[in-house]
């Protein structure tokens, strides 16, 4: 057994989070568990392994089948550049990498506290990329350019 | 497909100069051929905000053009006190109106309606957001002034941070040559950076100075905005600045013949009234340019040809 095994238990199906940069893992946990259906799924996490990507990385190996939509564009807000990989009999069958979106579409508030979305019911919010490098995103209704992780993300209801 | 006037980001060069050329047929057009071109057809004014200018420019544009306006001016007059969402609202005024004109305090506010009704939406401000029905009557004051907007050099002085008419201004100029921009304000107020940016395919030159004197030397127009002290966290802050920010007649001396000062009104104390009566004042001017070229939007939005 390579060294890589001992160090991460391969998992028979599920999903891996992988590339977090280190230092982000615990934070892409706590998104994962403010969703009510992925507080119970089990996990394992880990930390500051060596990455010859990043130099150091976190990864979080989940028993579940899929990644709810919402929850992936909420991880390409808060942490673009990682990759998710669907895991079946051992080897990975599925690999994406999170990149920033060219829109954020009803995940997100504006910052603008302003912004009639903080105040009208019901209004999807909308953003669009106007600086993909910088990560800059415009609100399509109070024009405001923000940074993608300035975004407030819209979690849901525990209730 | 209906067609609305929301934000000049959503307008291009082509569809200014339209606007522009429209404005001046318009203009040249006597009272009685153009007081028939919307006859029967309904203005609805929702006015979540007190204004003077804007709101009487808009119903008079539409009266001179044969329509008529119904709608409020102010929030406390309509339903929003009683609970209702502002989509609401539009959607039942636009079961009494053909083409709506809406003011109100948040950004965005103009959007969210244009989205939830059929009829053409006029943003006639919004918050600190857009105001582009300003935007395109300073466009064609600048244009009966100059006879151009490629090669303008223009000072933006006093408030350059949270004024709508300012960014909305500079968005619009940016899509012509070689404008220069002398930004003339205090430090607390400067334009905002991504608005700077702006200018770069277009070659816009931005150029900053503190005061008023050098650009009363070097510009074609000053466009002035109220510096307002709420604005200030430190009321100390302002009362060292708030005079660097105002013109009289004594300013004016020795300045070129040409130059004009604009405002978009109200104006408090940044422009005396002795600078009336010079040939440099074109802010009255510019007033009367608003009803044109709001015929002008109304007829566009409407679809029908002058």
């Amino acid at each position: 057994m390579t060294e890589k095994h001992l160090l991460i238990p391969k998992i028979e199906a599920g999903i891996v989070i992988d590339h977090i940069p280190a230092g982000l893992g615990l934070k892409v946990l706590g998104i994962l568990h403010s969703y009510p259906e992925m507080s119970n799924v089990i996990t394992t996490v880990g930390l500051n392994y060596s990455s010859s990507k990043l130099g150091k990385k976190d990864m979080l190996k989940l028993q579940t089948q899929a990644l709810p939509p919402r929850i992936m564009q909420h991880l390409a807000i808060a942490c673009s550049g990682i990759s998710v990989k669907r895991v079946q009999d051992y080897r990975v069958v599925e690999k994406l990498v999170i990149t920033v979106p060219e829109t954020v579409v009803g995940t997100a508030r504006c910052r603008n506290p302003s912004c009639i979305t903080n105040h009208e019911r019901d209004v999807t919010t909308r953003f669009r990329c106007v600086d993909a490098p910088k990560k800059r995103y415009q609100c399509a209704f109070c024009e405001g350019i923000f940074a993608l992780d300035e975004l407030a993300v819209i979690v849901p209801n525990h209730d | 497909m209906k067609r609305d006037l929301i934000s000049i980001r959503d307008v291009g060069r082509k569809d200014l100069e339209r606007y522009l050329t429209l404005a001046a047929r318009v203009e040249a057009l006597p009272l009685a051929d153009k007081a028939h071109l919307l006859g029967g057809r309904v203005l609805g004014v929702l006015f979540f905000e007190p204004s003077t200018r804007t709101r009487l420019s808009f119903e008079t544009a539409m009266v001179r053009l044969g329509g008529s306006v119904v709608g409020f001016a102010e929030a406390t007059t309509a339903s929003v006190v009683k609970g209702e969402s502002l989509r609401d609202t539009a959607r039942t005024v636009e079961r009494y109106a053909d083409i709506l004109v809406i003011r109100h305090p948040r950004e965005g506010a103009a959007r969210v309606v244009a989205e939830a009704t059929r009829v053409p939406i006029i943003n006639a401000g919004d918050g600190t957001n857009q105001h582009p029905s300003q935007t395109l009557l300073d466009l064609y004051s600048f244009k009966t002034f100059f006879g151009k907007l490629d090669g303008l050099k223009i000072a933006l002085a006093g408030d350059l941070k949270y004024s709508r008419t300012v960014h909305s201004l500079v968005q619009a100029l940016a899509l012509f040559d070689n404008v220069e921009f002398t930004l003339v304000s205090p430090p607390a107020l400067k334009l905002p950076a991504h608005l700077r940016e702006l200018g770069a395919a277009s070659r816009s030159r931005f150029v900053e100075t503190e005061t008023l004197v050098e650009a009363v030397r070097s510009c074609d127009v000053i466009y002035m905005t109220r510096v307002q002290k709420e604005r200030f966290p430190d009321l100390l802050e302002y009362e060292k600045v708030k005079d660097a920010y105002r013109i009289d007649a004594a300013l004016l001396d020795g300045a070129p013949p040409l130059l004009k000062i604009m405002h978009p009104l109200p104006r408090v104390n940044e422009i005396q009234p002795d600078v009336d009566d010079t040939p440099h004042a074109g802010y009255f001017d510019q007033v009367g340019n608003g009803v044109i070229m709001r015929q002008v939007i109304l007829l566009d939005l409407l679809g029908v040809t002058p």
